[in-house]
């Protein structure tokens, strides 16, 4: 355990004095930050045409009042967690496979297995170092999305919506650390560093771009912006009878988007801030009730990335690696 | 007869059909400098991860200070010191934190007090608090063989030590294993091919040859065996003839 915090220790003043990581990971902050304000921007657009569209009604002496748009701030961070997990996961990868990469390149790893270490002192001490940056990032990054909501959407928050924004903030830290295990486990498994960060870098593609993308694509109710369904006036009770005749589509297409693990963490997510919808202003009970199994999947990926870096990691695989 | 510090009987390692060391039993009696002799490939690399126990060997056994390297990995590692070939150490961390970390995991007792006295013995002081990334190969050099002897070890191994150094660096490095051995008593085995710096260094040598060992004795009996005014490249050549030759 002692070796285990040595490393650890090593690894974030390590990390801490690194300008490349401390670039990327402002550079996400900046990013999510943006995200939000052109969210909250929008929402005033939004306003604006309806106070116009008032005031037009109210101009042709017309008494009805249309219900105003209502401003759900959670709803405006769906462009940050998109980009969490997108540009989050790619920079897990980067960080993860750095941190085995280095003792590799440098031939530190052989000093460091010539000392009476553990067997899994060296995967469990620059993993927990990497949770523990990602844990510094993910609350910054909230605390940050907070500020701006607060300051740029003018928004109040209840006890539930620190709740909601907690529960996505832990979330999203295990996703990130996920990505950081796999991406260490690979760099530790492959001889080259170089096959590593491209398996890396292929995976992610894979699981946060393409299969997210293709299902998304195949979803009839996306053909349209806005919706097909909701363009041709077409009620819920009729959509789900016509999509009850493409059950089969929909299955294979559903199955497509579930085998990402990255849509997991999205569906929970959403469902968790009121982005998607149907979760909107439901008690997390209900939230639950509809996207544990998006929770479960994500837990046992992370759990088997870990298991991956762990695995891969030790003195003797490494050094048969690296001989 | 002085007690044996490294001792392998039998050892050999494969690579599939590729053998990189074959049968190897070689014998370094405790506060002798040993240079392990041979071309590139010959298997001394191989030879020293299988001896600091970075490696397991196919077959044979390994003693290092009276430890059995397979058995008791562990204790070995408690007596050895290493420096391999270029290692670079962390750019971003000063030579007192690079140097702090081997000392922690070496379970070295009040590591700063232990550090700055290496550094003082080493003639290495004012160093403490700049970080690596600006040191020249020299200066590196001797933080690596710092963090090697930081726990006091009985055994020293260092891999192509003098690799990349430039005259000067060679000079004060050849300078620094010579006091390790005669101040601290410490049995050094060095893989090299620079037959200079084992005349200078060196009380014995080991020769391998695609992956055997081809020859092992002190160096004055190797001298006095062989004819007058042999140098130690004409033995050398003798036991590893040269490419194309």
């Amino acid at each position: 355990m002692t070796n285990t915090l040595t490393i650890t220790r090593k690894e974030l003043l390590d990390v801490r004095r690194n300008r490349f990581l401390l670039v990327v990971l402002a550079f996400v902050l900046i990013a999510v930050v943006i995200s939000v304000v052109v969210s909250a921007g929008q929402f005033r657009v939004k306003l604006d045409e309806y106070t116009a569209y008032v005031s037009a009604l109210t101009a042709s002496n017309n008494s009805a009042t249309p219900p105003p748009p209502q401003l759900f701030p959670l709803q405006l961070l769906r462009g940050s967690v998109e980009y969490l997990e997108i540009l989050g996961a790619l920079f897990a990868i980067v960080l993860g496979h750095g941190a085995i990469a280095k003792e590799k390149q440098r031939a530190t790893l052989q000093l460091i297995y010539t000392r009476p270490v553990g067997r899994f002192a060296l995967p469990a001490g620059k993993l927990l170092a990497l949770a523990m940056v990602w844990a510094i990032a993910v609350t910054a990054v909230f605390v940050t999305v907070l500020a701006t909501l607060a300051i740029v959407g003018h928004a109040t928050f209840a006890a539930i919506d620190m709740e909601r924004l907690l529960i996505t903030a832990l979330t999203t830290w295990l996703y990130l650390v996920m990505w950081t295990a796999i991406a260490l486990g690979l760099a530790a498994l492959t001889k080259r560093l170089s096959t590593a960060l491209i398996i890396g870098l292929v995976l992610w593609l894979t699981v946060v771009l393409l299969l997210p993308q293709i299902g998304d694509t195949m979803d009839p109710d996306n053909q349209v912006p806005g919706g097909l369904f909701a363009s041709l006036q077409i009620a819920k009770p009729d959509e789900k009878a016509v999509l009850a005749h493409f059950s089969a589509f929909d299955t294979a297409r559903n199955a497509l988007e579930v085998s990402s693990v990255t849509k997991h963490f999205e569906r929970f997510t959403f469902a968790v801030l009121g982005i998607k919808d149907q979760f909107n202003q439901q008690p997390l009970g209900v939230v639950w009730a509809g996207v544990w199994n998006n929770a479960v999947s994500l837990w046992v990926a992370a759990l088997a990335a870990l298991g991956f870096a762990f695995a891969t990691t030790t003195r003797t695989a490494l050094m048969r690696r690296t001989s | 007869m002085a007690d044996i510090a490294i001792r392998t009987r039998g050892l050999t390692k494969t690579y599939g059909d590729i053998e990189a060391v074959i049968d190897l039993d070689l014998e370094v009696s405790q506060g002798q400098v040993f240079g392990l002799l041979g071309h590139n490939g010959a298997g001394k690399t191989t030879t020293v991860t299988m001896l600091t126990t970075l490696l397991e060997p196919t077959s044979g056994a390994i003693e290092v200070a009276g430890a059995d390297a397979l058995r008791s990995p562990d204790e070995v590692r408690r007596a050895l010191g290493y420096l391999p070939e270029n290692v670079q150490f962390y750019d971003n961390l000063t030579a007192m934190e690079n140097l702090r970390f081997f000392a922690h995991l070496s379970g070295v007792q009040r590591p700063d007090d232990r550090i700055r006295e290496v550094l003082a013995y080493l003639d290495f002081t004012g160093f403490e608090d700049r970080r690596l990334g600006a040191f020249s190969k020299g200066m590196r050099q001797r933080i690596g063989i710092a963090q090697a002897i930081l726990h006091s070890p009985a055994v020293l191994f260092l891999d192509e030590p003098t690799s990349g150094l430039d005259p000067e660096g060679v000079h004060q490095l050849r300078e620094v294993i010579v006091g390790l051995n005669r101040d601290l008593g410490m049995t050094i085995f060095m893989n090299t091919h620079l037959l200079s710096e084992v005349t200078k260094t060196c009380t014995s040598i080991g020769i391998l040859r695609q992956g055997r060992l081809v020859f092992q004795d002190t160096l004055e009996a190797t001298r006095a065996s062989f004819p007058d005014n042999a140098s130690l490249e004409d033995i050398y050549l003798s036991f590893v003839p040269a490419v194309g030759a």
